[in-house]
C-alpha cells in the first residue's frame, strides 16, 4: 500500500486500514487461504485498501479474473458445439434468440454461485449438505457425479471425432488427451493451471475466423428469412437440448469451488462479478458463431435438417466452404472438448473433497492431496476407457446427456435459489427481490420445458409444439416471478438489506454453528414434489434413449 | 529442499518450506472451535460419533464432517470396535500438542492423565 492512498481519501483509508481481510471461517483447506495468485497477477491477502485509480482496478481485475471466464468458455464444450451446430444446420437462425436468453440465465446463475463461494468459503456440495440435510446432499452429489461422468465421456467423444477428422485414430488421440488433462493440475500451482486454461480459452476464439470464412465462401448468402424452415423432428427436444447444454449443474459446483480455491473473498466480489460478465460474453460469442456458421453453410441445401454428428458437420463444412472451414470447426471442437473435460472433471474432484473433508486445492501437489488428484485422474481414465470401447452409440449418448442435464438442472437451481435467500449463509449478501424474481421464473420455465420433453418422450404422438407451448412457458415464467417476489427471505429483521457497514468483510460464521434453516411446509412440499417429478422425467429420458438405440 | 545447518545463517531458514507447509496444515485443522471441542472430548479417551454428538450438542453430520477433516490431517484415527466406529487421537504427539496448547492459553486439561492411560493401553 502506497502513501498515495492516504492522500486519495482519508475517510476510506481509515476504514480500510482497520478492516481486517475477510476471513472465511468455513474453509476446509488451508490452501484456500492466502494471496490470490492468478494467471495474470497477484493480490495480497493483506491488501484491504481502496482502489481509486483506474490502473490499479484493472490490475486487480486481471488477477482475480478466471473462475467465471473459464467456466463459461468451457460451456462451449463438445456437447455444446454439437448442439449449436445441430440447431444451426436443422433450424437455421430460429434458435439464435434462445442463445441470448441462455447467456442471461448463465449470468444470473453464475453470479449467485460466485457470491456463495466468496462469502461462505464453502463449496456448493457442502452447503447443500449442511442446509438441506444428508439425503439432499447425497442426492445432489450423486446427480452431479453421474451427470459429470457422462459429460466427460462426451468430451472424449469430441476429442475422438475432432482428431479423427485429421485422420488420427481414437486409440491415439483419446489416451493423449487423457494424459494432457491429468497433467493440467498436477504441478500443484494454481497459477500454472490457470495459465493452461487461459491458453484453451484463447483458442476458443477459433469460432470467429470460422464464421468469417464461411460467410465469405458461401454464395449466395441466403436471406435471413429463409434460414428458419420448419423441419421434421421435435422442436421441444431441441429447445431442451440447447438449454441443457448451456446450463449444467457442474458449472455451479465448479465456479463456487474455484472461487474458494482462488481465495477470492467478499471484498473482491465486484471484480468476480465482472469476471462472470466477461465469461458470459465469451460464451455468447462462441455459441452464436458456431450456430450462425452452420445456419449459413447449410440452409437452402439438402443438408438442411439432416444433422447427424459433429464430425459430419466438419466434413460437410469442408465440402461447402473449403478445407480450412472443416479444419477450423474440428479444432474448435477439440478445444472445447479439452476445456470442458478439464473443468467438468475438476468440479467432481472439488465436490468430493468438499463433502469428504479431504484436502482439495489446485495449490496442492499430488503428494499433498492424493485423493483430490487421484479422483481427478481416475475419472479421466475411466471416461477415456469407455470411449475406446468399439461400436458404442456415441452420437446418441451426446444428445441424451444434454437432455438429462436439462431435466436435472431445475433441482440444482432450486437449491441455489434457496441458498441465496438463506440469511444465515449470506447475511447482507442475500439475493435482492428482483434477482429472486428473475431466477425463480427461470426455474419455472426450465421445469415446464423439462415437463414437455417428458410428455413428448412418453407419448410421441402428442402435440407439444405450437402456441400452447409458448403460452404455457410464459405462464410458468410469470408464476415463477411472482413466487420469487414472495420468497421468504429468512429473518429479515436480523440484518437490513443493501449496503450495510462491514458488508465487504462479512463472512459466514463457521457452518456448523449456523441456526437450522427455517423449515416451512411450503419449502418441504416444493422440494419433495420437485424430486418426484425429476425422477419421473429422468426415467422418461432413459426410455427415449433406449428406444433410439433400439431403433438404430 | 534446504537443509538446516546451525551457525551459518546465510544458508537459509532452519525449516524447509515443505515442513512449514505441513505444520501450518496441522495447525489449520485446529483453527475452528468445533474441531478443537471434538479433540478435547477425545483427550478423555476414544469415543464413537454418537457420544461426541451428545456431548457437544452438534448435528451428527457436522461432527462426522469435522472428524473427516481431522482424519485427513492425521490428528484423529478411526477404529472398528465390533459394529461401531470409534475415533481416537492419532498418536501421543497430538495429545502433547493439545496439552501444550491448553497450557498456552492458561487452561489445564482435567482429564489429561486419563487420556495418557488410554493411549498407553491402546498401544
Amino acid at each position: 500500500m502506497s502513501q498515495r492512498n492516504t492522500i486519495d481519501g482519508a475517510h476510506d483509508v481509515t476504514q480500510a486500514w482497520f478492516s481486517p481481510p475477510a476471513d472465511r471461517r468455513s474453509l476446509l483447506d488451508r490452501a484456500h487461504r492466502g494471496d490470490i495468485v492468478g494467471a495474470l497477477g497477484r493480490v495480497r491477502s493483506a491488501d484491504t485498501g481502496p482502489r481509486r485509480r483506474y490502473r490499479r482496478r484493472v490490475a486487480a481485475f486481471l488477477a482475480i479474473m478466471g473462475p467465471g471466464v473459464i467456466v463459461l468458455a468451457a460451456d462451449n464444450d463438445a456437447g455444446g458445439i454439437a448442439t449449436y451446430a445441430q440447431a444451426g444446420q436443422d433450424y437455421g437462425l430460429r434458435f439464435l434468440w434462445l442463445l441470448v436468453v441462455m447467456a442471461g440465465v448463465l449470468l444470473v446463475n453464475q453470479e449467485m454461485v460466485g457470491r456463495l463461494g466468496a462469502v461462505t468459503g464453502a463449496g456448493h456440495a457442502r452447503l447443500i449438505h449442511e442446509r438441506f440435510g444428508r439425503r439432499w446432499g447425497a442426492f445432489a452429489l450423486g446427480d452431479l457425479l453421474i451427470l459429470n461422468f457422462l459429460v466427460i465421456v462426451t468430451e472424449f467423444i469430441g476429442v475422438a471425432l475432432s482428431l479423427g477428422y485429421f485422420g488420427v485414430t481414437r486409440y491415439i488421440s483419446v489416451p493423449l488427451a487423457a494424459l494432457a488433462l491429468i497433467a493440467f493440475p498436477l504441478a500443484g500451482r494454481f497459477r500454472r493451471w490457470e495459465r493452461a486454461m487461459y491458453l484453451l480459452v484463447a483458442a476458443s476464439f477459433i469460432a470467429v475466423p470460422l464464421l468469417m470464412l464461411v460467410h465469405h465462401s458461401v454464395h449466395p448468402i441466403p436471406a435471413v428469412a429463409a434460414l428458419g424452415h420448419r423441419v421434421p423432428g421435435s422442436t421441444v427436444l431441441m429447445v431442451v437440448a440447447l438449454a441443457g447444454t448451456t446450463v449444467a449443474p457442474w458449472q455451479l459446483f465448479f465456479q463456487q469451488s474455484n472461487v474458494v480455491d482462488k481465495r477470492i473473498t467478499a471484498r473482491w466480489l465486484p471484480y468476480e462479478r465482472a469476471d462472470t460478465v466477461a465469461g458470459t460474453l465469451l460464451f455468447a460469442l462462441g455459441a452464436v458463431a458456431i450456430l450462425v456458421t452452420c445456419a449459413l453453410a447449410f440452409s437452402a441445401t439438402p443438408l438442411h435438417g439432416a444433422f447427424t454428428d459433429a464430425s459430419t458437420v466438419a466434413s460437410e463444412l469442408r465440402d461447402r466452404a473449403g478445407p480450412w472451414a472443416g479444419a477450423l470447426f474440428a479444432m474448435a471442437l477439440l478445444n472445447g472438448s479439452l476445456l470442458g473435460a478439464a473443468a467438468v472433471t475438476l468440479s467432481s474432484s472439488y465436490a468430493i473433497g468438499d463433502v469428504t473433508g479431504t484436502k482439495h486445492s489446485l495449490h496442492r501437489t499430488w503428494r499433498d492431496a492424493p485423493k483430490f488428484h487421484g479422483s481427478y485422474a481416475a475419472l479421466v481414465v475411466l471416461a477415456a476407457t469407455i470411449v475406446l470401447i468399439p461400436k458404442a452409440p456415441l452420437g446418441i449418448v451426446t444428445t441424451g446427456v444434454q437432455a438429462l442435464a436439462g431435466v436435472l438442472l431445475p433441482s440444482a437451481l432450486v437449491f441455489l435459489l434457496l441458498l441465496c435467500n438463506d440469511r444465515a449463509v449470506l447475511g447482507p449478501w442475500v439475493n435482492s427481490r428482483w434477482l429472486n424474481a428473475i431466477a425463480a421464473s427461470v426455474v419455472a420455465v426450465l421445469l415446464v420445458l423439462s415437463g414437455l420433453l417428458t410428455i413428448s418422450t412418453l407419448f410421441p404422438h402428442a402435440q407439444t409444439g405450437g402456441p400452447h407451448t409458448a403460452i404455457l412457458v410464459t405462464a410458468a415464467g410469470i408464476l415463477g416471478m411472482l413466487f420469487g417476489l414472495r420468497l421468504p427471505r429468512h429473518d429479515t429483521t436480523a440484518t437490513p438489506d443493501g449496503d450495510v457497514p462491514g458488508k465487504p468483510i462479512w463472512t459466514m460464521p463457521p457452518i456448523e454453528t449456523l441456526p437450522a434453516p427455517l423449515r416451512s411446509p411450503a419449502r418441504t412440499i416444493a422440494l419433495v414434489t420437485l424430486r418426484a417429478y425429476l425422477l419421473l422425467a429422468a426415467t422418461a429420458i432413459m426410455i427415449k434413449i433406449a428406444r433410439l438405440i433400439a431403433a438404430s | 529442499m534446504r537443509r538446516s545447518s546451525p551457525g551459518t545463517p546465510a544458508s537459509g531458514p532452519p525449516l524447509s518450506e515443505t515442513v512449514a507447509e505441513r505444520l501450518a496444515d496441522a495447525m489449520f485443522a485446529l483453527s475452528t472451535p468445533s474441531r478443537v471441542l471434538i479433540l478435547g472430548c477425545l483427550l478423555e479417551g476414544p469415543r464413537p460419533v454418537g457420544d461426541l454428538t451428545s456431548l457437544l450438542g452438534m448435528e451428527q453430520s457436522s461432527v462426522s464432517h469435522q472428524l473427516r477433516v481431522l482424519r485427513d490431517h492425521a490428528l484423529v484415527r478411526a477404529e472398528r470396535v465390533g459394529r461401531q466406529r470409534v475415533y481416537a487421537l492419532h498418536d501421543e504427539h497430538v495429545i502433547a500438542l493439545l496439552q501444550a496448547g491448553l497450557r498456552h492459553v492458561g487452561e489445564q486439561g482435567q482429564a489429561v492423565t486419563a487420556a495418557d492411560e488410554d493411549a498407553s493401553s491402546a498401544s
